[in-house]
C-alpha cells in the first residue's frame, strides 16, 4: 500500500499571454507554481481549491494532457515529463481521466458501444472482434449500465448515466491511475451519491489510484485518503483527510472549511468570511499569495513567500503565522 | 394575518411541446411572510424555477400558467393587466438569477443598468438623484469604490462582484419580496459565504420576504425558516427548516438528506445512501405517487392512489400515504 505510484516534483505550468503587433509574450498566467506531492498506490488524493487555483491544470499536467513548463512527473519510478510518441501512448494505458461535463466529453455521433470500443482499438487491446465486444459488455456492466445501452447515443442518457459511460471509457484500457476532474459537480445530489459510490466500489475492486479534483470539500473529504488544498497555483496545505478537516492549520483552509454551508439549521455559526476575490494568477501578490485576504497577514507575509513545512505526521502547510496562531 | 405577503394557491404551469403537454408545476400552494425566507429545494427539473417565474409572470411560450392564484398583498397577480404587472416587477417583487454574467447587459455600464431600474419605477427622480441612489446601493452591497465601479462594464467585474451588482439591482427599489434563484450556485464557496451573508443582512434591514431556490441543502439550512421540497412538479413535503432537517417525513426528503456527504460523521469512506433510479420525465410520470419507482417503502396503494398533501401537525405537510416516523437520518 505504501508504494509511491506518482511523484510530482517542483511542477510549474505557465500559459503565455501574447499581445502587441508581433504577438510577443507580454505576460504569463502562472497556473501552477512549484507544486510537489506524491500519490501512493491505491489511495485517493483529493485536490481542492476555488476556480482558477490551478487544480485542473495540475491534473492535466500530471497525465501529460498538457506539457508542464518545468519540473518533473515520475510515474512508477519512470520520469514521464518528456515522454513522447509511442512511449506516451503506452503511458495513456496506465493513466486516464474522467471529465466534469458528461455532456461535452462524449461524441454525440458515436454509440456508447463505439465510444467504449475506441480506446481498445487505439491501443490494440483485445485484437479479436469478439473479445473486444465481450470487454465492452464487461465494462458497461461494471459501471452499472446494461447491454442494451451500448447501441444508444449519448443524448439518450441522463447526466448521471453519461458520467457512468465516461467512467467506463476511462476504465477500458485498464489504467492504474485515474484523474477525476470534478466528476460529480454537474450532477444532482441523489445522482452524485450514486456516482461517488460507484467510483469507490471500482477503486476497491480494481485497485485504482485516484487524483480526485473538486471544489466541493464535502465530496473530497468523503472520498479521499489525503487532501491537498490549492490556492493560486500553489499547494498551501496537505494532510490526511481526517486530520485536515479536524485540524486545519492554514488560514485559507480554515476559511474554506468554515464557508461551507452545513445542512443543519441549528449550526448557523459565525463563519470566517474572507474579503475580496482570488487575485489574478497573471499578477499574483508578492510574498504569500493569500496575504491580501488573510486575516492574519502582516508585513513579513507581504515580503516572504512561505514554504511547505511539516507539522506532525504527514501534515504540511505553508504559512508563516502557524506557530504564532496555534 | 397582516404579515402574509404572498399566497400562492393551486398554481399549475403547463408546457406544450412537440412531444406532448406536461405540467412543470402541478397544483402548488405556498405562502411567504414578511421577514421570512422560504426555501424551495429539489433536483433539476422538479419545477422550482418555473414556480418562481410563474409568480413573476415571466413564463414564456410554449409555457403558460394554466390555473391558480398568486395573491400578493391581497391582489391576484395573475388577473392584473400586463401594464400593472410591470409596475410590480422589479419594484415590489424583484428577482436575482443564477448566472450574473448572462443576466447583465454587456454593453452598458453597471451604473447605467441600475439607474434604468430606478428610473423605470421612479420617473420623477432627477438624473443626479438616481445616480446618487445607485452609488449608495452599490456601497450597501459591499462593492468597493462604488463611484469608480459605477462606470465599469460587467466584464470588468469578478463573478462575486457581478452577483453583488445583481443584488444591488434587485434591491434598488426596496422590494417587498425578493426571489433568488440559485443565487450562489455559480460561485466559489468563499464568495458564496460573502453573498449569503450579504443577503441575510439586507433582508434584516428591509424586512422583506424572500424565496430562495436552491439545490444545496446546506444553503437552505443556513438561510431559510420555511422549506418546500419539490419532486417532479409537486410539493412532496413542506415545513419549517427544523421539520425538514430533523424530522423528514417524506422518503424523498430523507433520501436527499442522506445522499449528501456529511462532515465529522466518522463514517468516512463508507458508502453514501443513494436514491436509486432517476427523476422521471415529466412527459411520462408514473400515475399516483410520482416517487413510487424510487421509493424504498413503496406499497400497492402508492401505485394506484395519489397521496394528497396532508397536515401532520401545525407546520408540517406531506404527500405520502406512509410517512416516515420522523426520526432524524
Amino acid at each position: 500500500m505504501s508504494e509511491t505510484l506518482l511523484k510530482v516534483d517542483q511542477l510549474v505550468k505557465s500559459f503565455p499571454i501574447t499581445g502587441g503587433l508581433w504577438g510577443r509574450e507580454v505576460a504569463s498566467v502562472k497556473a501552477v507554481q512549484n507544486v510537489s506531492f506524491e500519490v501512493k498506490r491505491g489511495e485517493t488524493l483529493g485536490l481542492v481549491g476555488e476556480s482558477g487555483c490551478g487544480k485542473s491544470t495540475l491534473g492535466r499536467c500530471v497525465i501529460r494532457l498538457i506539457d508542464p513548463t518545468s519540473g518533473t512527473v515520475t510515474f512508477k519510478g519512470q520520469d514521464i515529463t518528456r515522454v513522447q510518441g509511442e512511449g506516451l501512448r503506452e503511458l495513456r494505458k496506465k493513466m486516464q481521466i474522467i471529465f466534469q461535463d458528461p455532456y461535452a466529453s462524449l461524441n454525440p455521433r458515436m454509440t456508447i458501444g463505439a465510444v467504449l470500443e475506441e480506446p481498445l482499438l487505439i491501443h490494440g487491446l483485445f485484437p479479436s472482434a469478439k473479445d473486444r465486444k465481450d470487454r465492452v459488455r464487461e465494462l458497461i456492466r461494471l459501471v452499472g449500465l446494461r447491454d442494451e445501452h451500448l447501441s444508444r447515443y449519448p443524448h439518450e442518457f441522463s447526466g448521471g448515466q453519461r458520467q457512468r459511460v465516461g467512467i467506463a471509457r476511462a476504465l477500458a484500457v485498464g489504467p492504474e491511475l485515474i484523474v477525476c476532474d470534478e466528476p460529480v459537480s454537474a450532477l444532482d445530489v441523489s445522482i452524485q451519491a450514486q456516482v461517488i459510490n460507484l467510483l469507490m466500489d471500482l477503486q476497491q475492486k480494481l485497485g485504482l489510484t485516484y487524483l480526485f479534483i473538486a471544489h466541493d470539500l464535502k465530496v473530497v473529504e468523503h472520498v479521499s485518503t489525503r487532501v491537498a488544498v490549492m490556492y493560486l497555483g500553489k499547494i498551501v496545505e496537505i494532510a490526511e483527510s481526517e486530520e485536515l478537516y479536524k485540524n486545519p492549520l492554514h488560514p485559507y483552509t480554515k476559511a474554506l472549511l468554515s464557508a461551507i454551508p452545513i445542512p443543519d439549521p441549528r449550526r448557523r455559526e459565525e463563519r470566517i468570511i474572507l474579503h475580496g476575490d482570488v487575485p489574478s494568477p497573471v499578477n499574483p501578490p508578492p510574498g504569500c499569495h493569500f496575504n491580501p485576504r488573510c486575516p492574519l497577514a502582516s508585513e513579513e507575509c507581504r515580503q516572504t513567500a512561505p514554504e511547505l513545512k511539516s507539522y506532525g505526521q504527514d501534515h504540511w502547510a505553508s504559512c508563516l503565522k502557524i506557530k504564532a496562531s496555534t | 394575518m397582516s404579515d402574509l405577503l404572498l399566497d400562492v394557491k393551486n398554481l399549475k404551469t403547463r408546457f406544450r411541446t412537440d412531444d406532448g403537454t406536461f405540467f412543470a408545476v402541478d397544483d402548488v400552494s405556498f405562502q411567504v411572510r414578511r421577514g421570512r425566507t422560504l426555501g424551495i429545494v429539489g433536483e433539476s427539473g422538479c419545477g422550482k424555477s418555473v414556480t418562481s417565474l410563474s409568480v413573476m409572470r415571466l413564463i414564456q411560450n410554449p409555457g403558460e400558467i394554466a390555473q391558480g392564484q398568486v395573491n400578493f398583498e391581497g391582489r391576484d397577480l395573475l388577473k392584473l393587466p400586463e401594464q400593472q404587472m410591470r409596475a410590480i416587477r422589479g419594484n415590489d417583487i424583484a428577482m436575482i438569477f443564477q448566472e450574473p454574467m448572462t443576466s447583465l447587459n454587456p454593453v452598458f455600464t453597471i451604473g447605467n443598468q441600475i439607474d434604468e431600474a430606478i428610473k423605470e419605477h421612479n420617473p420623477k427622480m432627477t438624473a443626479d438623484q438616481v445616480r446618487e441612489r445607485t452609488i449608495g446601493i452599490l456601497r450597501k452591497v459591499g462593492i468597493p469604490a462604488p463611484e469608480q465601479r459605477y462606470k465599469e462594464y460587467p466584464h470588468q467585474l469578478s463573478g462575486g462582484m457581478r452577483q453583488r451588482v445583481m443584488i444591488a439591482m434587485a434591491i434598488s427599489c426596496d422590494p417587498k419580496l425578493l426571489i433568488a434563484d440559485e443565487p450562489t450556485t455559480a460561485l466559489d464557496v468563499t464568495i458564496q459565504a460573502q453573498i449569503l451573508d450579504l443577503m441575510r443582512k439586507l433582508q434584516q434591514d428591509f424586512q422583506a420576504g424572500m424565496i430562495l431556490i436552491t439545490h444545496d441543502l446546506g444553503v437552505v439550512a443556513e438561510m431559510c425558516q420555511d422549506v418546500i421540497v419539490m419532486y417532479a412538479g409537486k410539493i412532496v413535503e413542506q415545513g419549517t427548516v427544523e421539520d425538514i432537517f430533523y424530522r423528514p417525513r417524506h422518503p424523498y426528503t430523507k433520501g436527499l438528506l442522506d445522499s449528501i456527504p456529511h462532515f465529522e460523521t466518522g463514517h468516512k469512506l463508507d458508502r453514501l445512501q443513494t436514491i436509486p433510479g432517476l427523476v422521471p420525465s415529466l412527459l411520462d410520470i408514473p400515475p399516483a405517487c410520482r416517487f413510487q419507482d424510487r421509493c424504498p417503502y413503496v406499497q400497492e396503494r402508492c401505485r394506484v392512489e395519489y397521496p394528497e398533501l396532508r397536515a401532520l401537525n401545525d407546520t408540517q405537510v406531506v404527500s405520502c400515504h406512509f410517512p416516515l416516523n420522523g426520526d432524524k437520518a
